[in-house]
């Protein structure tokens, strides 16, 4: 798998096959009006450009429905076996009234572009027909007068206009939206209405009712085109079949198959096996069966792949109270609603844990060598070591193997072969029968020498003693070998032999850390040859070191005693070392341990910022864990917590299972109903939500609205309050008022009316109502009260006790003049509004007058989306066109024009709608850590993107703004897209660069540069690689 | 409301088409504003509005008492009843006691497009001025041989600075502020020149419409014009069919199983079927979008009998150009309208083929007569034809030019007629919306489409603001509302 960035928004993606052309090509046009041909190279996978271009004009209106690229390849298919290569061409609406067409030459080349009018008003779809001697399309249109049709066109390219083409259909479908042309042999286009399905030639004209329902996507089934996956509105899939007598069309037939995510694209793969994409649940893959199921369903769901778009709201919490914020979000739409828990790094699961301070090293052994379970967890301390064992209830108790000496701390253990186990102390190396547990041989260290590191694995045995002696043993039934010693210059700091060859029980390299010279050396074995030298630069000595194999590449890991890990690529027959990379974990020492979860061998990292490395499509790959502070590791897969890790930190093993090996985790709490608003209540330990229930009861549709109340650990529904018909929950807010200790959720609802609830006894009780003139979109807690955005206005109420001792809300004052304010952020007195489409401005109020006045605001009409407040004087903000920007209060302005004026700081093209800013982190913060003081906020938009908005102290944007502009010159965009054009804010209005924002992505992709490529930018930064390597991965820690 | 936004937040609508249909929904309810006053400073009628492009802040009028005055329509001066009605008091204004003011009627003003800094303005005293806005004082001065009727600045351009001018004179003048000197004269039409417009898609073609009933297109890097409008040369029949095939299967199409039997009334739909043999002509027909290559200069010999074209009969009073560029809408008309008394029983006309008697506006004495001949119409740049959309009947005046405005996002054309403004969808040629208010005669109206609001300016010296209701969003959620409006006469 091959995943690249794309700069744009994609509107069109489309494969097709030129003349000549042995593959095909893939053609993608984005939403801003460029597009590129790219070509895929299997020898170097890589995708190749082929061509590129602007399809903009001047002239013409952006579509409508959506800037909706119709695009389609026609390939010339003739009777008789001649093909007119001039018959070739893609087709592109992209504004109102234009059709552009962009021919192919002979050679398979795109030539130059032209623009036919289109003289139909509302063009609902196009598509090219097959079988026709010249290009021809066919428009789905709607006239003035609402009603729907279609015709055809033939595309002159001699004349660069249409003619009229060989037939038309008026008076269709009033909910005809969607055409489907059909392949020879059978030809001609299906227009698939709500009502009716029609299928329609030059000479044929079939059509069957259908159930009433909104078809989105679809899917051929048949190179022949008679079969058709149709994918509605509510996830319902349907086959439809073109019954035919030869070429001739005889009818249409339509049959229900089964329930699937509500489809936006259907992708017949093979085999019945069929890809469903989806934008507003997960993915699927399915399959459809021969035969029913009980449910009378003939789809089979094999796979899901998570979305979480559209993400309509969420909210930052630290359920486990650990100090690292999680998203819920509210994700999907209709019956594929949604809540989704996404955390970022990897948790542990805690099963079990003692209290013990002083770990100093862990190993877990096995009884016996074809146990497949440990048994034994070794933990040694300064001056003991002690055994734990799992007894027969399945509890960690405090064992003894006869053949260990205890009273020393253990460097080393490990199973060997032959049923033994070894254990490696600063006085000697014992040989135990893992089933006797009896010594079975002993090396002692020479007299006045003591180990000072030492490793093995089941037949061997490294080990250093002072005075640089190094020692290789190997194992053999009852016996311990002294094969071979090497007088080395310095100490040794760390050691490994960990086998990464063929052989699971030896290895021929051994990993030697060095004091003093500060080096890593690679040792053949047995011979304890040097092979390999690498010093590491810089004046800390590596305290762990690693062989280990991802992916069937070999790597050294090295861990310095400051928190920098060094990877290297090793190769394995020789010993080299390349590729050298350097980033920090963290800033104290590291012991690196592997360990297995689902039959991959991942490492972990212990330290105070613990991480696991892991490999993911041939690439390494950092996840932190969930922890505060790991001083060893060591996996424990025993019966009774099968793959499980014990974890010393902080005076404490525990023993808990990992979760997936991956950044980010995702819980998903599917509703069956559409979530629209989300908040959390800290004090009754719930989240309320605002849904929408949809019924289909025997084609009668209606929607509930809902207030839910869940539990915010089971996420079971504990609550619900209904709303009236038609009662929309717009806004919902956990908030208390002054003078009154008890927290209440309040709901703000398109009806106009606000509810304040209160949870009792894991109930909602409604508290007071309150009438409001408009849709109440925003609630805000506010100097103890609350604040309301209604249609135009601002509105502030009081929570007053009344004399019955009940309390209501009473309004103290408002403010005009918003088209309609749609978002509302607080902070202090100040009030943030994000208008429908008059940007932000800025009101502020006044505590005396008991008044509520607009103090600035942003001339520009930016239609908003959401908007946040990032600090005293920065807001920020997301508008309609997928752009960010962010304004500043100009308080010191000399004239009260200035001090009106909310100037634009920053623009930034982002691309993607955002739906809600919210403030928070993904990550940990540790408070000793420079980024731990770097303030972020969390957005979410409808693709189901949630992203991470960092404000960068000066120094340092400057310093990553430069690598920014090394980073375009060197990474080039797929499809010769152009990064710094793709970021520039774009609006109906204007296009301007973007500033004051970095694309995060692109910096953090200059760790996955080659070496070449750093050192290219190095030079042209004046920095050291390393130095840009440390500050980028200053970055990732944000996220 | 709530569920559009709704559904734009679920991805269920896209951004864009979001907020062209909120802005569709505002604009159809369109009505005087009861939330913004423009306090006009206007002592004679006003002629020309316009808003400024780059902010959509600032907005310019010139009027007959020889005055030019700049509004802030985003930001009050102050406010009435109670806080709920903004006033926009004029920022500045320019009249006749200023040093370098015109003498005479304003009878147009247009920002510099690039931004506010300088405006432009025309005058019935024969001159036309720049004035740099901060110090209202006039930068560049150009001299013109009779009074000026429109002037013009290309949006679009980057490589010039040229003002179009139309005047009294027969001859169309570029100004250029860069130089500051007259840079071109164009010659074709046979009379005044009411309106100029440039193109928005390219920057080197103007339009221009006569006193003579011509518009003329003009690629102002080439001597002469390219095109002529001729008001017979319609749409129709440009596409011819594809013989052979066209006949057979018309006989599917009955059994179409929509229920709808509207046939559709637009013209250009039923083009198939009037192949009138004109598509020959198309080839000779330049087209505009065809940019750089030098396209064929027609000799004034062959030129004769297209260059005689006419678009109105009468004079063009009125130019706008589309937003997408795509569409020229025209108006124009000749004869004029009278006001008669009818104790004198007396009036002139000079073209007269039809009178309309109509009632009386203000006095009974009084009545207004007008010929039936003034039109709207529709072409399409692209091929130089008339659309024929048939506007309904409506009356304009004739004597002065007309500023008319465009809304593309709903297909409306805002037209000054007679007392009241009207808007017609474009494609249809229906009155889609009539705006009452003013006492007397409209003469132009400006869209800000930044806030869906019209403005329009009259001779009873009113500058009047018409803005969404801004109770649409309430309707729009508990269904459709019967017409709210209230004025009526």
């Amino acid at each position: 798998m091959l995943d690249v960035p794309i700069y744009g928004r994609i509107a069109t993606l489309e494969l097709f096959r030129p003349h000549g052309e042995t593959q095909d090509l893939l053609f993608i046009a984005t939403e801003r009006y460029k597009f590129c041909v790219l070509q895929w190279d299997a020898e170097t996978s890589e995708l190749i450009t082929r061509a590129m271009g602007d399809v903009s004009d001047r002239i013409g209106r952006p579509t409508d429905n959506g800037q909706v690229v119709y695009c389609q390849c026609f390939h010339c298919v003739l009777i008789i076996g001649i093909i007119d290569p001039d018959c070739r061409l893609i087709g592109l609406h992209l504004y109102d009234g234009l059709f552009k067409v962009i021919p192919f030459d002979n050679k398979g080349q795109l030539k130059e572009a032209f623009n036919i009018r289109l003289e139909e008003l509302q063009v609902l779809d196009i598509k090219f027909l097959y079988g026709c001697l010249k290009p021809t399309i066919v428009v789905l249109y709607q006239d003035n007068k609402d009603a729907r049709h279609v015709k055809t066109y033939e595309v002159s390219l001699k004349d660069k206009d249409f003619v009229e083409g060989p037939w038309s259909q008026n008076n269709l479908d009033n909910g005809a939206a969607l055409l489907i042309p059909v392949p020879p042999p059978l030809c001609g286009v299906l227009i698939i209405g709500e009502e009716t399905i029609v299928y329609c030639s030059a000479n044929a004209f079939k059509a069957i009712p259908i159930k009433p329902s909104i078809t989105r996507a679809y899917g051929r089934v048949d190179a022949d085109g008679s079969r058709y996956l149709l994918g509605d509105y509510n996830g319902l899939l349907q086959l439809l079949v073109i019954t035919h007598e030869r070429e001739k069309v005889t009818g249409l037939k339509i049959e229900l198959l089964g329930d699937t995510s509500i489809a936006s694209t259907i992708s017949y793969l093979d085999n019945a096996v069929v890809f469903i994409g989806s934008s507003y649940g997960d993915s699927q893959l399915i399959k459809l069966n021969m035969q029913p199921d009980a449910k009378g369903s003939y789809v089979e769901v094999l796979e899901r792949y998570v979305n979480l778009g559209p993400i309509v709201d969420f909210c930052v919490v630290d359920l486990e109270r650990q100090g690292q914020g999680q998203v819920v979000t509210c994700s999907g739409a209709y019956k594929d609603g949604s809540l989704r828990v996404v955390r970022n790094g990897i948790g542990i699961n805690e099963q079990a844990s003692v209290e013990l301070q002083g770990i100093k090293g862990m190993w877990s052994l096995r009884s016996s060598t074809d146990d497949p379970f440990d048994t034994f967890l070794v933990v040694s301390f300064i001056s003991e070591t002690r055994i734990l064992a799992m007894n027969l209830e399945d509890e960690l108790e405090e064992t003894e193997i006869e053949g260990f000496y205890s009273e020393v701390q253990t460097l080393f253990c490990h199973d060997a072969v032959y049923n033994q186990l070894v254990q490696v102390t600063s006085s000697s190396v014992r040989l135990v029968s893992s089933i006797t547990r009896e010594l079975k041989n002993e090396w002692a260290a020479p007299s006045g020498y003591s180990i000072n590191v030492a490793t093995a694995n089941a037949t061997q045995v490294l080990l250093a003693t002072g005075g640089g002696h190094l020692v290789y043993l190997e194992i053999g039934d009852g016996v311990l070998t002294e094969v071979k010693h090497a007088q080395l210059e310095y100490d040794v700091s760390c050691l490994d032999i960990n086998p990464i060859g063929e052989n699971p029980n030896y290895s021929h390299l051994a990993a030697v850390g060095m004091w003093t010279d500060i080096s890593v050396q690679i040792f053949s074995l047995p011979d304890l040859n040097l092979i390999t030298r690498e010093p590491l630069g810089g004046e800390i000595i590596p305290r762990s070191v690693l062989l280990c194999a991802f992916e069937g590449i070999s790597y050294l890991l090295c861990a310095l005693g400051d928190g920098h890990l060094l990877n290297f690529l090793l190769n394995t027959s020789t010993g080299e070392l390349t590729d050298r990379k350097k980033i920090s974990l963290g800033t104290q020492p590291i012991t690196l341990r592997t360990f297995s979860s689902k039959s991959t061998t991942h490492v972990f990292a212990a330290s105070d910022r613990p991480t696991v490395i892991y490999s993911s499509n041939k690439k390494m790959l950092y996840s932190n864990v969930n922890l505060k502070e790991v001083s060893h590791m060591c996996p424990f897969n025993s019966a009774a917590f099968p793959d499980s890790l014990a974890i010393a930190k902080e005076g404490e093993l525990t023993i808990g299972t990992i979760d997936d090996i991956q950044k980010l985790h995702i819980r998903s709490i599917l509703l069956g109903e559409h979530a629209r608003r989300i908040c959390h209540q800290e004090q009754s330990r719930t989240f309320a939500i605002c849904s929408i229930k949809y019924n289909q009861s025997g084609g009668d549709e209606s929607e509930m609205h809902l207030i839910r109340l869940l539990d915010d650990q089971t996420f079971d529904i504990v609550s619900t309050y209904s709303l009236d018909t038609f009662e929309y929950g717009c806004s919902i807010l956990s908030c208390s008022f002054s003078d009154d200790s008890s927290v209440y959720y309040c709901v703000g609802t398109a009806y106009g009316r606000i509810l304040v609830f209160m949870v009792e006894d894991g109930k909602l009780q409604l508290v007071a109502e309150k009438e409001t003139k408009g849709a109440v979109y925003s609630l805000n807690a506010f100097n103890g009260k609350l604040l309301a955005a209604i249609n135009q206005k601002i509105q502030l109420y009081k929570w007053m006790l009344r004399d019955d001792g009940s309390r209501e809300l009473q309004s103290e004052c408002g403010h005009h003049g918003h088209i309609l304010a749609l978002y509302v952020q607080t902070r202090g007195d100040f009030i943030v509004v994000g208008d429908l489409m008059k940007s932000i401005s800025l009101l502020i109020y006044k505590h005396e007058e008991g008044a509520i006045e607009e103090r600035a605001r942003d001339y520009n009409a930016n239609w908003m989306s959401a908007v946040e407040i990032l600090d005293d004087d920065i807001y920020l903000g997301a508008e309609n066109s997928f752009n960010i920007f962010t304004v500043r209060k100009n308080s010191e302005g000399a004239t009260d024009e200035e001090r009106g004026r909310l100037d634009v700081v920053g623009e930034y093209h982002l691309g993607e709608f955002i739906n809600r800013f919210r403030h928070g982190s993904l990550v940990m913060r540790l408070p000793d850590s420079d980024v731990g003081q770097i303030p972020t906020a969390i957005f979410g938009s409808v693709n189901g993107v949630i992203g991470v908005i960092a404000s960068l102290p000066h120094e340092q944007y400057v310093f990553l703004e430069k690598l920014q502009t090394s980073l375009r010159k060197v990474i080039k965009g797929v499809g010769g897209l152009s990064h710094e054009q793709w970021r520039s804010f774009n609006n109906e209005k204007k296009t301007v660069e973007a500033k004051n924002f970095l694309d995060g992505d692109l910096i953090e992709s200059f760790l996955d540069l080659n070496r070449s490529k750093m050192d290219e930018i190095s030079k042209q930064m004046g920095v050291s690689v390393e130095e840009l390597c440390k500050r980028v991965e200053e970055l990732t820690r944000l996220h | 409301m709530w569920r559009e936004i709704g559904d734009r937040e679920a991805g269920k609508i896209r951004p864009n088409s979001f907020s062209n249909r909120v802005k569709r929904n505002r604009i159809q309810s369109l009505q005087l504003s009861n939330h913004k006053d423009i306090v006009s400073s206007h002592r004679g009628s006003v002629n020309c509005l316009q808003v400024d492009l780059t902010e959509g802040r600032y907005l310019l009028s010139g009027a007959s008492d020889a005055s030019v005055a700049v509004y802030d329509v985003q930001r009050a001066t102050e406010y009435d009843g109670c806080g709920v009605i903004a006033k926009h008091k004029c920022l500045f204004v320019v009249d006749k006691t200023h040093e370098s003011g015109h003498q005479f009627a304003v009878s147009s003003a247009v920002w510099y497009p690039v931004d506010t800094g300088l405006f432009v303005t025309g005058s019935y005293d024969h001159h036309v001025n720049v004035w740099d806005t901060n110090t209202t004082q006039v930068v560049a001065n150009f001299k013109m041989p009779g009074k000026v009727y429109r002037t013009a600045m290309s949006s679009l351009a980057t490589s010039h600075m040229l003002i179009a001018v139309g005047t009294e004179d027969v001859q169309v003048r570029l100004c250029d502020i860069a130089s500051g000197a007259l840079s071109h004269t164009l010659s074709g039409h046979r009379d005044g020149v009411m309106t100029v417009e440039w193109s928005n898609t390219n920057e080197w073609v103007l339009i221009t419409g006569g006193c003579d009933g011509a518009i003329r297109f003009w690629d102002i890097r080439r001597a002469g014009c390219f095109l002529v409008l001729d008001q017979s040369q319609s749409q129709l029949g440009r596409r011819p069919p594809v013989l052979e095939r066209s006949a057979t299967n018309k006989v599917s199409t009955s059994k179409s199983s929509s229920p709808s039997p509207n046939l559709p009334a637009k013209a250009r739909a039923a083009q198939r079927k009037l192949a009138n043999g004109s598509s020959m002509k198309q080839s000779t027909m330049a087209k505009i979008h065809t940019k750089g290559p030098p396209r064929q200069r027609l000799h004034p010999g062959m030129l004769s009998a297209q260059d005689r074209a006419t678009a109105h009969y009468g004079a063009v009073t009125g130019l706008k150009v589309t937003e997408d560029g795509m569409h020229l809408l025209s108006a124009g008309g000749f004869g004029d309208i009278f006001v008669i008394n009818r104790h004198i029983e007396r009036y002139i006309l000079r073209h007269v083929q039809d009178v309309q008697y109509n009632c009386p506006v203000e006095q009974k004495s009084v009545m207004i007569v007008s010929r039936s001949d003034s039109r709207l119409r529709l072409w399409d740049i692209d091929s130089g034809r008339n659309t024929l959309v048939n506007f309904e009947t409506v009356r304009l005046q004739t004597s002065k030019p007309l500023q008319l405005a465009t809304c593309q996002n709903s297909a409306l054309v805002f037209v000054p007629c007679m007392t009241t403004a009207k808007a017609f969808d474009m494609w249809s040629g229906r009155t889609a919306m009539t705006f009452r208010g003013h006492y007397e005669y409209v003469n132009c109206c400006c869209f800000s489409f930044l806030d869906q609001e019209l403005y329009t300016g009259g001779n009873d010296r009113q500058i009047l603001v018409w803005s969404p209701s801004s109770l649409v969003y309430d309707e729009m959620d508990e269904g459709p509302n019967p017409d709210q409006d209230n004025w009526s006469d």
